[in-house]
C-alpha cells in the first residue's frame, strides 16, 4: 500500500503541470488586462506600459509560463498582483479556514446523509421514508446562497442564536484549548461555524442519503443478510456490519467526489458569510486577473481534492479487505 | 435521555456565550463594507474601502464636511495672495502613528510624489495643475498653480503621509502611518480590517474604543448581519429591497439621501450612427428613467435632469435633458430619415436596419437589468437593439479606448461638478471615453475650473450642461442615492461620501 501511494503521489506532478496549463491558458483567454485593474480608468498608456514590464506581463505566454514552472518547481508560487505580498502567503493564511468549512460541511453531509438515507431504506414506504426523501429533494434543489440567507434570517436575525458573519476562533486551536479544559474557544468557533457548514453540507448531505438508500435497500434484499438474520444476530449488527458496510463501498466513491462540489460551493457560502476563506480570495483575484493568485489558489482547490480523493481511495481496503491497491 | 440533555446543556452554554460578548468590545464600533481595500497608502488607493479607512488613519490639509465643505484640518488657516497661489499655515505639535512630528515637509512629500508618474497614483490627474509645493518654515507651505484652479480645495483632503517613515523604506500600503483618529491595529485580508484609538491625536481621544470595517461581500447578508446586530453600521451599495425593509424601522438610526453619483448611458459620439446629435437625442427619448428609477433601483435613485447633480451648488432644475417620449422618438428619427420601409418591425434608412449595441458590466445585476429594459424598449420602437455583458476588466477597456456604441456605467465621489465634467467631455480629456468635442463647452469647462469666485462658476457649468443636455455625450440616468443605517448608540452624521468620522467624536 505504501508502494501505491507512493505511485498515486507522483502522478500529483503531471497533474499539476496540467493544471497550471490549463488555468494559464483560460486567464490568458480571458479578456481585460490587471494593470487597468490596478491603476484605474485614468492612467496614462505610458503608465500601463511601465506596469506590465514591472509585472512581467510584457514578455510573451510561453516565457511567462516558463518561468511560473521554474519558479514553481523551487517551491515559489509568485506573488500576488493586488494582495502586495506572495501568494503562498495569501493562500496560507485562508486555506485553514475553507478546509475547516469544508471538512465539517463534509462531516455534515455524510453523518446525515447516512443517517437518513439508512432510515429511509429500512423503513421504505412509511411516513419516514417520504420525510427523509423530501428532504433530500428539497436539498438537491435549494442553491446554496438562498439557503444561506434564510438560515442567517432564522437564527441571526430572528432567533439571535448565532452570530451571522465571520468566523471564530481557528477549530484546531478552540479544540486544544477544549482539551486543556477552556470550553469558551471551541463554542465560539462551532458558533460561528454552524450555519455556513450547514449551507454547504446540506446538498450534499442529500445526495448522498438517497445514494445510501438506494444501495441499502439493494443490499438488505441479498442472501447474506438473510443468512445472517437467520443465523440470530441483533438487527443492529445486522444492519450495520452486514448491510451498511456493503453498502458502503459506491458511497465513499461518492463521498470523495463530492469533497469537489464543497470546495466550489465554499466559494459562494463564503461570500454570503464573510467567510475568510480561499473561496472569496478565488472571487477577488479572479475579477482583478490577479493571474499568480488565481494559479495558486486553482492548484490549492485541485491538491486538497487530489489528496482526499486518495485518502478515499486508501479507504477503500480497509471497508473491503478483498481489495487491492496496486 | 442522557444525550439530549447533554445537548440541552451545550445550546444553553452556546447561547450564553454568543448573547454576552465581552463587555471590553462593548464600545467597538463594526461597518459592513462590500470589498476589502486593495492598499492603504492613500495616495494610491483606489477603493471605497480604501477612502474610507484612510479617511480615519490620514488627516488631510483641509477635511470635507458633511455637505462637502473645506474645513481646517492639519492646515489652520490659509491665504491666496496671488490668483494663483496659496499658503498654508500648518497646525503645531501634530504626531505621527510612530512618534514623529509632522512637519511642511511631509506635506510638500506627499504631493510632490502623487505628482510623481512613478508613483503611478490613480488621482493624479487631480493635482496636476500644482506647479511647485514647497516648505517656507516647518509649519508653512507654499503651493503655486499653473492656472487658476478652484476644485483644488475639494481634493485637499488627500492623506498627508511621514516622509521619513516612506523614505525609510516603510510601506504605507500594508503598514499605514498617519495623523488621524485612529491607528492599524491588524488586518485580517479579504475579512476585516481593525482600527484601535490613537491616543497623541491633536484633536483629541476618540469617542469609541476602536472601529472595525467587516468585510461582506453579499449586500443581503450584510444588511442581515445589521439587524441581527453583528454589524453597527451599514451603508450603500444595499440592494432595494434591504433598503426599503430597513427604512420602516424605527429603533434605527437612518439616512436616506441623494448622492454624489450618477448611473449614466455613454454615447461613443465617434461611432456611427451616433456622431449625429440628434440621433443620440432621439435614442435618449428611448430611455424610461422612471421606470429604471423606480421599478428597477426601487426609488432608490433619482431620475436625473442633467449632468449636475441636486447636491451641488450649479443645479438648475430648469435644465433638461430630453424625457421619455417614445412618439416624439418616433418622428425624430424619422426626420433623420430611419422608417420602417419594409415592414419587418424595424427601422432602415438606404437598406440598412438601425442596430444600436448596449454594453455594461456583469458584477451589477440592476445594471444588467437597466440595459435590457432599454433595450425592450428600444426594440419595441424599431431600433434592432442588442446587449453586450462583460465582467468589468473586460468591459472597461472597450469603453476605454472607445470600442462601444453606448455603454451603461456609473461616477462616483463628484464632490465638484468640475471632477464630473473637465476630464469627461473636455476635447482629448482622459475620461473623455466617447470622443466628445464641442470647443464652447471645452471654454466653458476651462473658465469652471479657472474662475474663482462661485457665481461665474455656476454660470460656466450650467451653460455647459446645457448644451450637453441638447448634444447628449452623456445620457444621465439616475442620480444615485446614499443609505446608511446604524444603531441607536452610534452617534452618526450621515456624509455622502461614506466616511466615518463623525460616529467616533469629530
Amino acid at each position: 500500500m505504501l508502494a501505491y501511494t507512493i505511485r498515486r503521489l507522483a502522478l500529483f506532478v503531471p497533474m499539476i503541470a496540467g493544471i497550471v496549463v490549463v488555468t494559464f491558458g483560460i486567464m490568458l483567454l480571458l479578456p481585460g488586462d490587471p494593470a487597468i485593474v490596478l491603476l484605474g480608468e485614468d492612467s496614462s498608456p505610458q503608465a500601463l506600459i511601465d506596469i506590465r514590464a514591472a509585472l512581467g506581463l510584457d514578455r510573451p505566454w510561453y516565457i511567462r509560463l516558463m518561468f511560473y514552472f521554474g519558479d514553481l518547481a523551487q517551491g515559489d508560487m509568485g506573488r500576488s498582483i493586488f494582495q502586495n505580498q506572495p501568494v503562498a502567503d495569501a493562500i496560507g493564511s485562508r486555506i485553514g479556514a475553507t478546509l475547516e468549512l469544508a471538512l465539517l460541511a463534509l462531516l455534515i453531509a455524510i453523518v446525515l446523509g447516512i443517517t437518513l438515507g439508512v432510515a429511509a431504506a429500512l423503513w421504505r414506504g412509511t411516513l419516514i421514508d417520504t420525510a427523509a426523501m423530501l428532504f433530500a429533494q428539497l436539498g438537491v434543489s435549494m442553491p446554496v446562497f438562498w439557503l444561506g440567507i434564510l438560515l442567517m434570517l432564522l437564527f441571526a436575525v430572528q432567533l439571535g442564536w448565532l452570530p451571522s458573519i465571520g468566523r471564530g476562533d481557528p477549530l484546531l486551536e478552540a479544540i486544544g484549548a477544549a482539551a486543556t479544559g477552556r470550553p469558551g474557544p471551541l463554542f465560539n468557533s462551532l458558533a460561528h461555524l454552524a450555519m455556513p457548514a450547514l449551507t454547504l453540507g446540506l446538498n450534499s448531505a442529500a445526495v448522498i442519503s438517497r445514494l445510501v438508500r438506494s444501495t441499502m435497500l439493494e443490499t438488505l434484499n441479498q442472501d447474506f443478510i438473510r443468512t445472517a438474520h437467520a443465523k440470530g444476530l441483533g438487527v443492529s449488527r445486522v444492519i450495520l456490519v452486514h448491510g451498511l458496510r456493503n453498502a458502503l463501498l459506491p458511497i465513499v466513491s461518492v463521498i470523495g467526489l463530492r469533497f469537489g462540489a464543497l470546495l466550489g460551493g465554499a466559494v459562494l457560502t463564503e461570500n454570503i458569510f464573510g467567510w475568510p476563506g480561499l473561496g472569496q480570495l478565488a472571487v477577488a483575484s479572479i475579477s482583478q486577473r490577479d493571474i499568480p493568485l488565481v494559479q495558486g489558489i486553482v492548484l490549492s482547490f485541485a491538491l486538497m481534492f487530489a489528496l482526499v480523493n486518495l485518502i478515499v481511495d486508501l479507504f477503500y481496503t480497509v471497508i473491503d479487505p478483498r481489495i487491492r491497491l496496486e | 435521555m442522557r444525550i439530549s440533555s447533554a445537548l440541552f446543556g451545550a445550546a444553553v452554554v452556546l447561547t450564553a456565550a454568543i448573547a454576552n460578548p465581552p463587555s471590553s468590545l462593548a464600545d467597538v464600533i463594526r461597518l459592513g463594507a462590500d470589498v476589502d481595500a486593495g492598499t492603504l497608502d492613500p495616495r494610491v488607493q483606489r477603493d471605497t474601502t480604501a477612502y474610507r479607512v484612510n479617511n480615519l488613519l490620514y488627516d488631510g490639509l483641509v477635511q470635507l464636511n458633511a455637505d462637502l465643505t473645506p474645513v481646517a484640518n492639519l492646515a489652520v488657516e490659509w491665504e491666496n495672495p496671488e490668483p494663483t497661489v496659496w499658503v498654508f499655515k500648518l497646525r503645531e505639535g501634530v504626531k505621527f502613528h510612530d512618534g514623529s512630528d509632522f512637519t511642511a515637509e511631509d506635506v510638500v512629500y506627499t504631493f510632490e510624489t502623487i505628482l510623481d508618474p512613478e508613483l503611478k497614483a490613480r488621482f493624479r490627474s487631480l493635482y496636476t495643475p500644482i506647479s511647485k509645493i514647497e516648505a517656507v518654515d516647518p509649519l508653512t507651505v507654499r503651493i503655486e498653480l499653473s492656472e487658476p484652479y478652484a476644485p483644488l480645495f475639494s481634493y485637499l483632503d488627500l492623506g498627508i503621509v511621514p516622509k521619513a517613515y516612506v523614505e525609510g523604506g516603510g510601506d504605507l500600503s500594508i503598514n499605514p502611518i498617519g495623523t488621524g483618529p485612529m491607528k492599524l491595529a491588524s488586518w485580517e485580508r479579504g475579512s476585516k480590517i481593525v482600527l484601535e484609538p490613537f491616543d497623541d491625536y491633536w484633536g483629541g481621544k476618540a469617542k469609541a474604543d476602536g472601529f472595525e470595517f467587516v468585510v461582506v461581500a453579499d449586500n443581503t447578508s450584510r444588511a442581515q448581519a445589521f439587524e441581527a446586530g453583528d454589524l453597527d453600521i451599514i451603508q450603500s451599495p444595499l440592494s432595494p429591497q434591504d433598503i426599503q425593509r430597513l427604512a420602516e424601522r424605527d429603533d434605527i438610526g437612518k439616512s436616506v439621501m441623494g448622492g454624489v453619483g450618477i448611473t449614466y448611458l455613454n454615447f461613443n459620439t465617434a461611432a456611427e450612427p451616433l456622431t449625429d446629435p440628434a440621433m443620440r437625442r432621439a435614442l435618449a427619448m428611448l430611455v424610461d428613467q422612471d421606470t429604471i428609477a423606480n421599478g428597477i433601483y426601487e426609488g432608490v435613485d433619482q431620475p436625473a435632469s442633467s449632468i449636475l447633480l441636486p447636491s451641488s451648488w450649479a443645479y438648475a432644475d430648469a435644465i433638461k435633458q430630453p424625457g421619455f417620449d417614445p412618439d416624439g422618438a418616433k418622428t425624430a428619427l424619422a426626420d433623420l430619415g430611419w422608417t420602417d420601409s419594409d415592414n419587418d418591425g424595424v427601422l432602415d434608412k438606404d437598406g440598412q436596419p438601425l442596430t444600436i449595441e448596449i454594453s455594461t458590466h456583469s458584477e451589477d445585476p440592476n445594471r444588467i437589468q437597466a440595459v435590457e429594459f432599454i433595450q425592450a424598449t428600444f426594440k419595441q420602437n424599431g431600433v434592432d437593439a442588442t446587449v453586450s455583458i462583460a465582467d468589468w476588466p473586460a468591459f472597461f477597456p472597450s469603453v476605454q479606448s472607445g470600442q462601444h456604441q453606448i455603454a451603461l456605467l456609473g461616477w462616483l465621489n463628484i464632490v465638484d461638478p468640475d471632477r464630473l465634467m473637465f476630464a469627461q467631455f473636455g476635447t482629448g480629456g482622459t475620461q473623455n471615453y466617447g470622443n466628445y468635442s464641442n470647443a464652447e463647452v471645452d471654454a466653458l469647462l476651462q473658465t469652471g475650473r479657472s474662475s474663482i469666485a462661485l457665481p461665474d462658476r455656476i454660470d460656466a457649468y450650467r451653460k455647459a450642461a446645457t448644451i450637453l443636455a441638447e448634444e447628449v455625450p452623456y445620457y444621465v440616468i439616475s442620480y444615485q442615492g446614499y443609505q446608511v443605517f446604524h444603531g441607536k448608540d452610534v452617534d452618526l452624521q450621515p456624509d455622502v461620501r461614506g466616511m466615518m468620522r463623525s460616529a467616533i467624536g469629530y
